[in-house]
């Protein structure tokens, strides 16, 4: 097994009942690696993330993180894992400062220790002022620096991000991009679902893209445009989902909206 | 949609709106839609009794109006009997002015505080003037309703007892102290919204609630008491301060019309209390602008405050909380019980009646024959603040905000056990335990340094109760489970705990009356039951 990889899933099945979500993933990542995870609504994204973080079980086929089947030690290599999920609740009447220093302890920090640590972040992110606030005042874009932030006291060896820029302002975003940036420089793994193709297109260093259970599409942005006729990520992805018909659906949902 | 029978009743009056330029249509289709979604909620009264499933939430709001009927009983006396208007009637616009107002705040600050009134009305074209009428018909449809429940039957035997007059004025004030208790509500929230923050308003209007609720609960006791201590004969003298007493200016037209009583005072009141609603609502109407503009504060952040830390305090926590991970959760615990509003809703009142239950039982018996404090058991009824234990304990494994659970799914834990302890230690420190130590000082005042050993017995016994409870609900992981998901199995299983608790009481009134050190005995036994059990039930192992 090659020591710089970090995560590997070998023929990953998942059903819900009848359905079936995973029909047979297969990919391996290796450390510094930011994975630009895409794929259309329903394809399984959240499913595979879900699973890798055993808060879904019951699935087909294998899946190793740090070389360690997740099954065998279902604990500690939560340890090494920071997550923001695309739609994340959050005991909002606690404040920022409150619910950040009892993520941080739950991850074994150390109180004074998580309340420096969630402090400073904060206050790099632009929402210091926000920090003693209760978080169901917070405006989209701070609570979702404050999920990236609690997703990062611990200092993880992989991230996976579900739609992580989603409330941002632009200056927000170029501060989170270099982040990236500079957690893969240090070896840091990161797995990075979004629905925003140009941005998936800048940051990824390699692109995994899910359709209808399986990976249909693996390899750097060059490696994909010279497999396919597309030049945007956007055109390769309309392309390897089988999607062409947009251009008469917009057609007849603009006939409709002018039937009056 | 339904089309509810308010509506088309509220139809007759449609040249009305026209007249003052309001779209009576739109006005109507708003209401429509807001009565629609009435019916999934749930007022705060019904919240109370947790086991209510919600299949038949139809109607859910006028179910809840028979048990103001009931308390519209109270009125009969001061409405139907006797001709001291000016105290009589104080004293009942005094209550109905407080229940409605309170019911006002807890249950329809909601309509009044909607901003997304403002996100989804305000983008269409609808004049603002349309919107404000519907907000305002609004409240007022489900006032009209409660002020109905709570005074038609006083009303009724007033008509045959004072006559046709004293009915009619009623019926006038009672639609003047509506209009003025929604303006009032609102003149309260624009005075809060100007300087402080929307967190604090809601803060505001839970405390209401839970004041509410409690008053519900005493009131229920006092009510049946409430009879004897009438004394129709008290006589009751304006003075110039009376002019702060709303209640007054309503009593004051009984004086003036039936009992011809043209006394300046009299004539005055008499003139506020017809003028002050009018002039509230033309007050109200200038400033709604001001209004939707604070409004806005419901949406922003709010004011960041600092708590400090004290060390000695940090010391006393790594004593009652071995590992981090259960410290962590002590303070999250403690935290969401004093902070989630829902938590608070369904708890504090209790909290309060577990603080009056033990009181109330002891003047009970205290009517039936004298009490000698030296010697009584009486204090066995501080048992009854134990009521609290249960519903507690249910609701800390409950929580609005349940989705927000996906974290412990994420961390690192090995198991469960050391966040359910956390949680307990900090329902028993932060909730029960000051409850029970300014019990036990007043008790001990009251019976004597004798009790002492029995209140050492009370506090293991609280212990062990706590982890029975907690066992018996099934052990649940703190906050995680939607707060609907309590039904009647729980309402059930409280009040099996509730005969847990009479038996312990039972045992330890045996112990200390029967047996010489029985008190003693029974709290070294509890001792080591507390020990066993907080062992037993966290030994470990997953989930």
């Amino acid at each position: 097994m090659n020591e710089q990889e970090v995560l590997m899933i070998a023929n990953l099945t998942k059903s819900y009942g009848n359905k079936e979500i995973l029909k047979g993933v297969n990919l391996s990542v290796t450390r510094g690696e930011i994975i630009g995870y895409i794929g259309p609504n329903g394809a399984g994204k959240s499913t595979t993330i879900k699973i890798i973080l055993g808060m879904e079980g019951d699935y087909g086929g294998e899946v190793r993180l740090f070389g360690e089947n997740i099954e065998q030690d279902s604990i500690e290599y939560k340890r090494r894992i920071g997550y923001v999920p695309e739609i994340a609740d959050v005991y909002d009447n606690l404040t920022g400062y409150e619910y950040l220093t009892f993520i941080g302890q739950l991850y074994g920090l150390n109180l004074d220790i998580a309340a420096n640590k969630s402090q400073a972040l904060m206050e790099l992110f632009g929402v210091g002022e926000a920090y003693h606030a209760r978080i169901s005042s917070y405006s989209k874009g701070m609570r979702q620096k404050l999920l990236i932030i609690s997703s990062l006291l611990h200092n993880p060896d992989i991230l996976f991000l579900d739609e992580p820029i989603n409330g941002l302002d632009a200056n927000s975003v170029m501060i989170f991009k270099e982040i990236l940036a500079q957690l893969a420089a240090q070896g840091k793994t990161i797995f990075y679902s979004s629905h925003l193709m140009d941005v998936v297109e800048k940051i990824s260093s390699r692109i995994i893209l899910l359709h209808d259970g399986k990976v249909a599409a693996d390899g750097t942005f060059e490696q994909l445009q010279a497999a396919s006729t597309g030049g945007t990520l956007e055109a390769i992805f309309n392309q390897l989902t089988d999607f062409h018909n947009y251009k008469e659906i917009g057609e007849q949902f603009v006939a409709v909206v002018q039937e009056v | 949609m339904e089309d509810f029978k308010i509506l088309q009743l509220l139809d007759k009056s449609r040249f009305l709106y026209n007249k003052i330029g309001i779209d009576y249509g739109l006005m109507r289709k708003i209401l429509q839609v807001k009565l629609t979604m009435d019916e999934h909620r749930v007022p705060t009264f019904y919240n109370q009794s947790a086991g209510k499933k919600n299949e038949d939430q139809k109607y859910g709001y006028i179910k809840s109006l028979w048990f103001y009927v009931l308390i519209s009983l109270i009125f009969i006396p001061f409405m139907g009997f006797g001709e001291n208007y000016l105290f009589q009637i104080s004293i009942t616009y005094a209550v109905l002015i407080f229940m409605i107002m309170t019911t006002m705040i807890s249950d329809f600050s909601t309509v009044l505080l909607d901003v997304r009134d403002k996100s989804i009305l305000s983008t269409k074209p609808i004049d603002p003037r349309t919107v404000n009428a519907a907000k305002f018909m609004h409240i007022l449809i489900y006032l009209t309703y409660l002020t109905i429940a709570l005074t038609a039957i006083p009303l009724v035997v007033g008509l045959f007892r004072q006559g046709i007059l004293f009915f009619l004025i009623t019926i006038v004030e009672l639609i003047l102290i509506n209009i003025f208790i929604v303006v009032l509500t609102a003149l309260l929230y624009i005075a809060i919204l100007r300087f402080f923050d929307g967190e604090k308003l809601k803060d505001a209007i839970n405390y209401v609630q839970i004041g509410l609720s409690l008053f519900l609960m005493v009131g229920y006791q006092v009510l049946i008491r409430s009879f004897e201590l009438v004394d129709f004969t008290m006589a009751v003298e304006l003075h110039w301060w009376s002019i702060f007493l709303i209640p007054m200016w309503f009593a004051a037209p009984y004086e003036l019309l039936l009992n011809g009583d043209g006394a300046l005072f009299t004539i005055i009141f008499s003139m506020l209390a017809i003028t002050m609603p009018i002039i509230s609502i033309w007050l109200y109407i200038k400033l709604i602008p001001t209004f939707e503009r604070n409004l806005q504060k419901l949406l922003s952040t709010s004011k960041s405050k600092r708590e400090k830390r004290s060390h000695l305090k940090e010391m006393l926590l790594s004593l009652i909380c071995r590992t981090s991970e259960e410290r962590a959760f002590y303070r999250f615990s403690s935290l969401m019980m004093k902070q989630e509003r829902d938590f608070k809703l369904k708890v504090y009142p209790s909290l309060g009646f577990a603080f009056i239950a033990p009181f109330i039982f002891i003047f009970n018996s205290m009517r039936i024959d004298k009490i000698d404090f030296s010697v009584s058991m009486g204090y066995i009824n501080i048992y009854f603040s134990m009521l609290i234990i249960p519903t507690a304990v249910l609701m800390l494994s409950h929580s609005a905000k349940y989705k927000a659970a996906w974290i412990y799914q994420v961390f690192p834990l090995t198991d469960y056990t050391d966040l359910k302890k956390g949680s307990l230690k900090a329902f028993l420190l932060k909730l029960y335990i000051p409850l029970y130590v300014v019990l036990s000082i007043v008790f001990y005042f009251m019976y004597g340094t004798r009790i002492l050993p029995d209140l050492a017995v009370v506090l293991f016994a609280s212990c062990l109760y706590t982890i029975i409870c907690y066992i018996g609900f099934g052990s649940n992981v703190p906050f995680t489970k939607p707060n609907n998901e309590i039904g009647d199995a729980q309402s059930w299983k409280i009040f099996i705990f509730m005969i847990i608790a009479a038996i312990m009481a039972g045992i330890h009134y045996f112990m200390a009356s029967k047996i010489t050190y029985g008190s003693i005995i029974y709290l070294v036994v509890l001792a080591i039951l507390n020990f066993v059990v907080w062992k037993i039930a966290f030994r470990g192992g997953k989930k």
